[in-house]
């Protein structure tokens, strides 16, 4: 097969600016194309933490390097950057829309991941869809088809690679026969999904050829809103190598820094500050347990997304959950015993991991849940939910501990289990299990399973 | 040396002239205007034609008074036109008839490509319309060109489920206009009307096709009931008209 041009379009960019400097939007500055060598990560830009970009750069580099991709555009959502970036055999293309439209398309977005994750009622968005706010989404949608649209002029694309429910309706508005692939990365429950939205929803995932989700059952919920292309499961994934294993020295200074005691012991949330992500029902649990093992803290990480970020969308629930979680904890006397880290830079965070006793991944709904092979590749346990996608992939008791978020007691049973492990055997057992499962969701894996499904599509 | 008193008397008679050729574009510009805003409530396609024959029709006579007015005799020229288009006319009978048809059945016709018609003895799922025919594709694989013109002339029955639901008004935006924009106030815009629409279905904006100079577009509507068909088409027109009007003037 010859190598592809490909369109990916995320609505988080893979860089945010940060600050003023002279390629990005410093008032009155030229807004000039802008290679990224030039500038330098951590005060200039820095890459978008975790979910979605922190997925598909790794899969692109790959992709690129053994020629499976010959050259890459990827259009994103990015009001405080320059059109163009150059970052080597990657261009970045970005989206800028005026605040007032901002607010609609937020509102929106806000409404289906709600909706989705089950935090709104079924009727509390029944007009989404007719709504002022939605015509703010569908323009948002439709300049970012519109700038494709003009870069497949140019560049002639092999096939568009649509990413998550933001950019759902992107697919419909471009008219093009090329093949078109949408990643569909939250959690899909068919039984979520309100009456007065299905039409639409089918209408957008129906302009597709192909469309992928993270697990088995979000594929056969989807097919009820009957696609016209193919539904197919595969599995996130991450780049082993971008994960370090830090020494004891590194390892200490990070835990002084964020005020940890060489006898203490981990537990690890890493997770966004977001109600989904279930940090309150890990306090609670915490709270239960925390009497009987003395030298346990529990380490939460992590900050706001793009979405609530001042160089992205600027809407502040973060902001809003961590002032909650923080009530919590005083409430239960507990602000020596749990320690919020903010957002840290990845060998940070893999210190973390290396210190941790075990991972935590609470979350009320989660699409697939990367933190728990993260947990698996530093060879740490994980107590995973239910209600995750790669919840699929998990033998409780084998290669992780699965818990129920809406049963009572269930976390604090699953901790008490690996707190009170006697001679470390389950441990270990998770651990070996666990390293064995999480090449399934490797950056290996995922380019036979993406090269092949690429393949595939503009071939057929 | 030019004497400029000979020269004066010499032009003096193309003043008349051009005095016919300013009242022409000005009138134009008028009746222009006057048969847009009569036609406001049909589609902008059908509008932007109407339009088009006023200004040719008031660019013809005015053209004509001007050449009289220059002292020559229109007659012949205009028997030459005359003839010309007779005689084109009857030897494009038939491709006229079909894409004339096209045209028209683009903005009454209520079918588009993918929904199952029967016309008359004929019947199969749309899969082209193209400016002289309409193809269907039979139930046993065969492909059925039917003659555009057939389609006015012939009863055309779509029997795709709940055919009547749903209406389709096209619309061709010029280049120049900000199609996210004009989107975004049609959206706004067709949501007033929906309680005569299907709440469970939205109105869709489609991209049929597009150039440089224009896009083709399909604004797709599910009604709430079908005696409301007329009416709600009159109004998509109307609005469709409006949205692009302020979309124009934004940019401007």
């Amino acid at each position: 097969m010859p190598a592809l041009s490909i369109c990916i379009n995320t609505q988080t960019p893979l860089v945010q600016f940060l600050g003023t400097n002279p390629g990005t939007s410093a008032p009155g500055s030229p807004r000039a194309d802008l290679d990224l060598a030039a500038l330098t990560e951590g005060r200039d830009y820095r890459y978008s933490p975790g979910g979605v970009t922190r997925m598909v750069y790794p899969l692109v580099r790959r992709l690129i390097h053994e020629g499976v991709l010959r050259e890459a555009h990827w259009v994103a959502l990015n009001p405080h950057a320059p059109p163009t970036v150059r970052l080597n055999d990657l261009t970045l293309h970005n989206v800028s829309i005026a605040g007032d439209r901002m607010a609609g398309y937020g509102t929106v977005k806000e409404a289906i991941w709600g909706r989705i994750h089950e935090l709104n009622g079924v009727e509390e968005h029944d007009e989404l869809f007719w709504s002022e706010a939605f015509s703010e989404y569908a323009y948002y949608n439709r300049r970012t088809a519109e700038l494709i649209q003009q870069l497949d002029e140019k560049f002639d694309f092999d096939a568009f690679y649509i990413h998550d429910f933001q950019q759902l309706a992107v697919g419909h508005m471009l008219g093009t026969l090329k093949p078109k692939i949408f990643r569909w990365h939250i959690p899909f429950d068919a039984a979520t999904i309100p009456d007065k939205w299905r039409a639409m929803l089918s209408t957008y995932l129906r302009s597709y050829d192909v469309v992928v989700v993270s697990a088995q059952s979000y594929a056969k919920s989807l097919r009820q809103l009957e696609p016209t292309g193919k539904v197919i499961r595969l599995y996130p994934y991450i780049d082993p190598t971008d994960y370090s294993h830090p020494n004891a020295v590194q390892v200490e200074a990070v835990s002084r820094r964020i005020g940890l005691a060489p006898e203490d012991q981990i537990a690890l949330v890493v997770g966004r500050m977001d109600p989904i992500k279930g940090q309150d029902l890990a306090i609670s649990a915490f709270a239960a347990v925390a009497a009987d093992y003395p030298h346990l803290k529990l380490v939460l990480v992590g900050n706001g997304s793009f979405s609530g970020s001042a160089s992205g969308l600027g809407l502040s629930k973060s902001a809003r959950w961590r002032t909650h979680l923080e009530e919590m904890v005083v409430e239960a006397r507990l602000q020596d015993r749990v320690l919020f880290t903010g957002h840290l830079g990845q060998e940070e965070l893999d210190s973390l991991y290396e210190r941790c006793r075990f991972t935590l991944l609470p979350s009320v709904r989660e699409g697939f849940g990367l933190v728990a092979v993260e947990s698996w590749i530093h060879d740490r346990p994980a107590i995973v939910t239910e209600r995750a996608g790669i919840a699929e992939l998990i033998r409780d008791g084998v290669n992780a501990l699965l818990f129920d978020p809406d049963e009572s007691g269930a976390l604090v049973r699953q901790m008490k289990r690996l707190l009170d492990d006697p001679g470390g055997k389950l441990r270990a057992r998770l651990v070996r299990n666990g390293r064995t499962t999480a090449r399934k969701c490797s950056l290996d894996a995922a380019e036979r399973a993406e090269g092949e499904m690429l393949a595939a599509v503009t071939e057929a | 040396m030019v004497n400029l008193a000979v020269l004066g008397a010499q032009l003096a008679f193309l003043v008349p002239v051009a005095v016919i050729i300013l009242v022409t574009v000005v009138l134009a510009w008028v009746v222009g205007l006057l048969v847009g805003r009569l036609t406001q409530r049909t589609s902008p396609h059908m509008a932007g034609a109407a339009r088009r024959l006023a200004v040719i029709v008031v660019a013809l006579i005015g053209g004509t008074l001007a050449l009289q007015a220059l002292g020559v005799s229109p007659d012949i020229l205009l028997l030459v036109v005359a003839l010309l288009g007779a005689t084109a006319l009857i030897a494009l009978r038939d491709p006229l008839g079909n894409y004339g048809a096209k045209y028209f059945s683009d903005i009454y016709t209520p079918f588009k490509v993918g929904d199952t018609i029967q016309v008359g003895a004929y019947s199969g799922k749309v899969i082209e319309i193209n400016p002289m025919a309409t193809v269907l594709l039979s139930d046993k694989e065969q492909l059925i060109s039917l003659p555009n013109a057939a389609l006015l002339r012939d009863v055309v029955t779509n029997t795709s489920p709940q055919a009547w639901k749903e209406v389709t008004v096209p619309v061709t935006l010029p280049g120049s206009v900000d199609l996210p924009a004009f989107e975004s106030e049609l959206l706004k815009s067709l949501s007033k009307l929906r309680m005569r629409l299907d709440p469970r279905f939205p109105p869709v904006v489609t991209t049929k096709a597009r150039s440089p100079q224009s896009t083709e577009l399909a604004v797709t509507l599910m009604l709430r009931r079908p005696e409301d068909r007329d009416a709600i088409t009159s109004e998509t027109n109307k609005r469709l008209g409006e949205v692009l009007e302020q979309v124009r003037g934004a940019r401007r």
